[in-house]
């Protein structure tokens, strides 16, 4: 440490001690404040209570807020919402067709993980599986409720794909004629 | 003239190579009672009898390329014909002769399959576009074909029949436990008495006869548009039940209801004493039942 800087912390430590001790506000700190405030304008007169229930100025002024929001939110929904563009009228899934749905999702995601075995005996097969599989849904579509319809779906693509398997393996074989 | 007399002298000359291009084959094996017997193959032809020896034997020719391939041991024998050059030529025609009580297991592709004349505790057959005959005892039965027609008349207790659009014809004593799915090919089943008769299809029709129901036995058919014709006898005992989206229903017995409001016809029923269950369901194919047989 410097001589300089030491000369420095024992000068600020002595102005320290000089300051005067805590001192207490005035009684009449907010009666002095007050007057020299500008004057205020007016009020309306008050209006009798007896009649009139007084609401809180918060509510009366801002009770646009929650009905706004609520519509905002209502807009939003309706621009984001996927049956935005749905009929009012449109037939609700049944739960059998949303399980059909994802049935099929999953089923053209399994078979596309297949690789396209082109042999012969197996492709009148997969064709036929695949009209067949069209012609459930539409019944599916027609009769909604039907749940052996799901069960046909589930069969018809368990085969498609237990096929299109051993078309692949056998084309990769050769175990074709 | 003269030009054609040397290409025919050429061409009798050639039979007797191409004639040495098959490969003969004469396969033994003694089995212990129960084993299993495999027999693979993709083209051509393979008949199967049933004979009163212990051994089982394979004979048959080969194509020119084709090799057999076999693993043995006393409770096993797997034949397999190999096709290397990815050429079948014709494939392999074989003859295999199977003892009794044993479990015998046919795959071909294209191949047609000709089983008669077995005494086999379990028979499996499949096949892609080939042809499926069987007849004969079996103990546990179960064909498949994807394209192929099957026609089954086993004396058997279960019988399991799957095809795609290959028709299925079942009879000649088959009776108990029976199965019989396609998607779009015709199904007949003349069954004895049955414990259980399930039978889907989307598309081909369906003709099912029994002799007798079992008590607490069940009939279950499913249909999306394929007819549905069932004949059982008077006497059966069961709890009738039929729907249908949009096709027709016709019964001997029972009345069909339709809804004040909407599409769609049902009927419910009580056959006898209403002991088993015969369930039938269609989307747009109409179903017959027959009180007749």
């Amino acid at each position: 440490m410097s001589t300089h800087e030491h000369d420095s912390d024992h000068d600020l430590a002595a102005r320290l001690r000089a300051l005067p001790p805590e001192r207490s506000l005035p009684a009449d700190g907010w009666a002095r404040l007050s007057a020299q405030l500008p004057p205020r304008e007016p009020q309306a007169a008050p209006v009798p209570a007896d009649n009139v229930v007084a609401l809180p100025a918060r509510s009366r002024r801002r009770w646009w807020l929650p009905v706004g929001a609520a519509l905002a939110a209502s807009l939003a929904l309706y621009a984001v919402a996927p049956w935005r563009h749905a009929q009012p009228d449109a037939p609700v899934p049944s739960t059998l067709q949303l399980q059909a749905a994802a049935m099929t999702a999953q089923y053209q995601q399994a078979v596309a993980s297949l690789p396209a075995g082109r042999a012969p005996e197996w492709q009148p097969a997969l064709h036929e599986l695949d009209e067949s599989a069209a012609q459930i849904q539409a019944a599916l579509a027609q009769d909604p409720r039907a749940p052996h319809l799901l069960g046909q779906l589930k069969r018809t693509y368990a085969l498609r794909l237990e096929l299109t398997r051993q078309a692949a393996y056998a084309a990769e074989s050769g175990l074709t004629t | 003239m003269t030009r054609s007399l040397m290409t025919c002298c050429a061409a009798l000359l050639l039979l007797p190579a191409v004639a040495l291009a098959d490969t003969q084959i004469d396969e033994r094996h003694n089995l212990a009672a129960g084993g299993r017997i495999e027999l693979s193959n993709v083209a051509g032809k393979v008949t199967v009898r049933g004979w009163d020896r212990n051994d089982v034997q394979l004979t048959g020719t080969l194509s020119d390329g084709l090799q057999l391939r076999q693993e043995k041991s006393a409770n096993r024998v797997r034949w397999e014909i190999e096709y290397p050059r990815r050429n079948n030529n014709g494939g392999a025609t074989l003859v295999l002769n199977v003892p009794r009580s044993v479990e015998l297991l046919l795959s071909t592709v294209s191949a047609s399959q000709d089983i008669s004349g077995i005494d086999v505790r379990r028979l499996q057959a499949d096949t892609v576009s080939g042809s499926l005959s069987a007849s004969g005892r079996s103990g546990d039965s179960k064909l498949n074909t994807v394209s192929g027609g099957v026609i089954a008349r086993l004396q058997t207790p279960k019988l399991d029949v799957n095809t795609v659009s290959g028709r299925i014809e079942a009879g000649g004593g088959v009776s108990g436990d029976i199965g019989a799915q396609t998607v779009s090919g015709r199904v007949e089943v003349d069954a004895g008495r049955v414990q259980r008769l399930a039978v889907e299809t989307v598309s081909g029709s369906i003709d099912l006869s029994a002799a007798g129901l079992a008590p607490g036995g069940r009939i279950n058919v499913e249909s999306v548009s394929a007819s549905v014709n069932l004949r059982l006898p008077r006497t059966v005992s069961a709890q009738l039940s039929v729907n249908s989206f949009s096709g027709s229903i016709n019964s001997d017995a029972g009345q069909v209801e339709r809804p004040r409001y909407g599409p769609g016809s049902h009927l419910d029923t009580r056959l006898g004493n209403g002991d088993g269950d015969i369930r039938i369901q269609s989307h747009s194919g109409s179903v017959r039942v027959r009180l007749d047989r």
